[in-house]
């Protein structure tokens, strides 16, 4: 039978579900054997149990990120030109990110946008 | 519904669809992996920040094998510490902000705990966080964290004798 310390070292992931099958099912014949090492499973689950409720009470991140990191990645909007319809459509946009003026064009198939171009240009409005 | 590995091939190709998508997957589990690490809420936030942008940014480079979770966190870990570089903050302390001067009794319970997460090592810190919170495997947890196995059981094993001792 394996040692208890090397139980004890695998049972928080066995806790968590991710040992591998050899791992799992060495731990599980060990701990139907040994009352100690089932102890140290149900404190573990207890243990997990509590972080998971103290992290979830955190407030959820505001939405005011996402604005931030779509500005980040995309650049501020300052013209936006849509043709077509929901089946098949064209759009052409422009936007102002760090000194450059980014102007991309995608093709829209049922809602779905593909990207046709991206060219950057220095900033120059 | 489509995989993160989707998402991010996508991502890649400059899909802000997907990029929104992954977004809501994945940027509230980055702040609160970057909260256990910081132990401040604003930090937090602008840690999720970059990371995000960093993946928009980086999804070209993103190697297939890997899992992306695992990437991102690998992200936000540097994004944390660069910021804490960039704040020169030795000692940090819980945000305050996050404590409730008159706490309902059932909230006392969590505030211990938040206590006892706040008293380990940054490094047994989010090796608790991944493998409670997350449910990574110590294989991946090693992954992200750039260390062997046998430092991922390590650090585990003493923190939970820590936080044992402290919720006891």
């Amino acid at each position: 039978m394996s040692s208890c310390g090397r139980i004890r070292e695998l049972i928080p992931w066995y806790a968590n579900g991710t040992l591998s099958s050899a791992e799992s099912g060495e731990v599980s014949v060990h701990l139907a054997a040994c009352g100690a090492c089932r102890e140290e499973l149900a404190g573990i689950l207890r243990l997990r149990a509590e972080v998971e409720r103290e992290l979830r009470s955190l407030p959820r991140l505001p939405d005011g990120v996402w604005k931030r990191v779509a500005v980040e990645a995309y650049g501020r909007p300052i013209a936006h030109l849509d043709v077509g319809s929901f089946f098949l459509g064209f759009s052409l946009g422009a936007s102002v990110r760090r000194g450059a003026v980014p102007i991309h064009g995608d093709l829209k198939v049922l809602g779905q946008k593909i990207r046709l171009f991206n060219v950057e240009q220095e900033e120059r409005i | 519904m489509l995989s993160d590995h989707q998402l991010v091939t996508r991502v890649a190709g400059e899909n802000e669809d997907a990029f929104r998508t992954l977004y809501d997957r994945f940027a509230d589990r980055v702040f609160r992996y970057a909260f256990t690490l910081l132990r401040d809420r604003h930090l937090a936030e602008e840690a999720a920040q970059e990371t995000m942008i960093a993946v928009w940014k980086g999804a070209q480079r993103f190697e297939a094998r890997s899992k992306v979770s695992t990437w991102i966190f690998g992200i936000a870990r540097n994004k944390a510490f660069d910021l804490i570089r960039r704040e020169k903050r030795g000692d940090r302390t819980p945000d305050v902000s996050l404590v409730s001067p008159d706490p309902a009794p059932g909230l006392l319970r969590q505030e211990v705990v938040a206590g006892a997460m706040s008293t380990l090592p940054e490094p047994q810190r989010e090796v608790v966080f991944l493998t409670f919170y997350e449910g990574l495997s110590y294989g991946e947890i090693a992954g992200v964290l750039g260390i062997p196995e046998g430092t991922v059981k390590s650090r585990m094993f003493h923190a939970k004798r820590k936080l044992a001792e402290a919720l006891t």
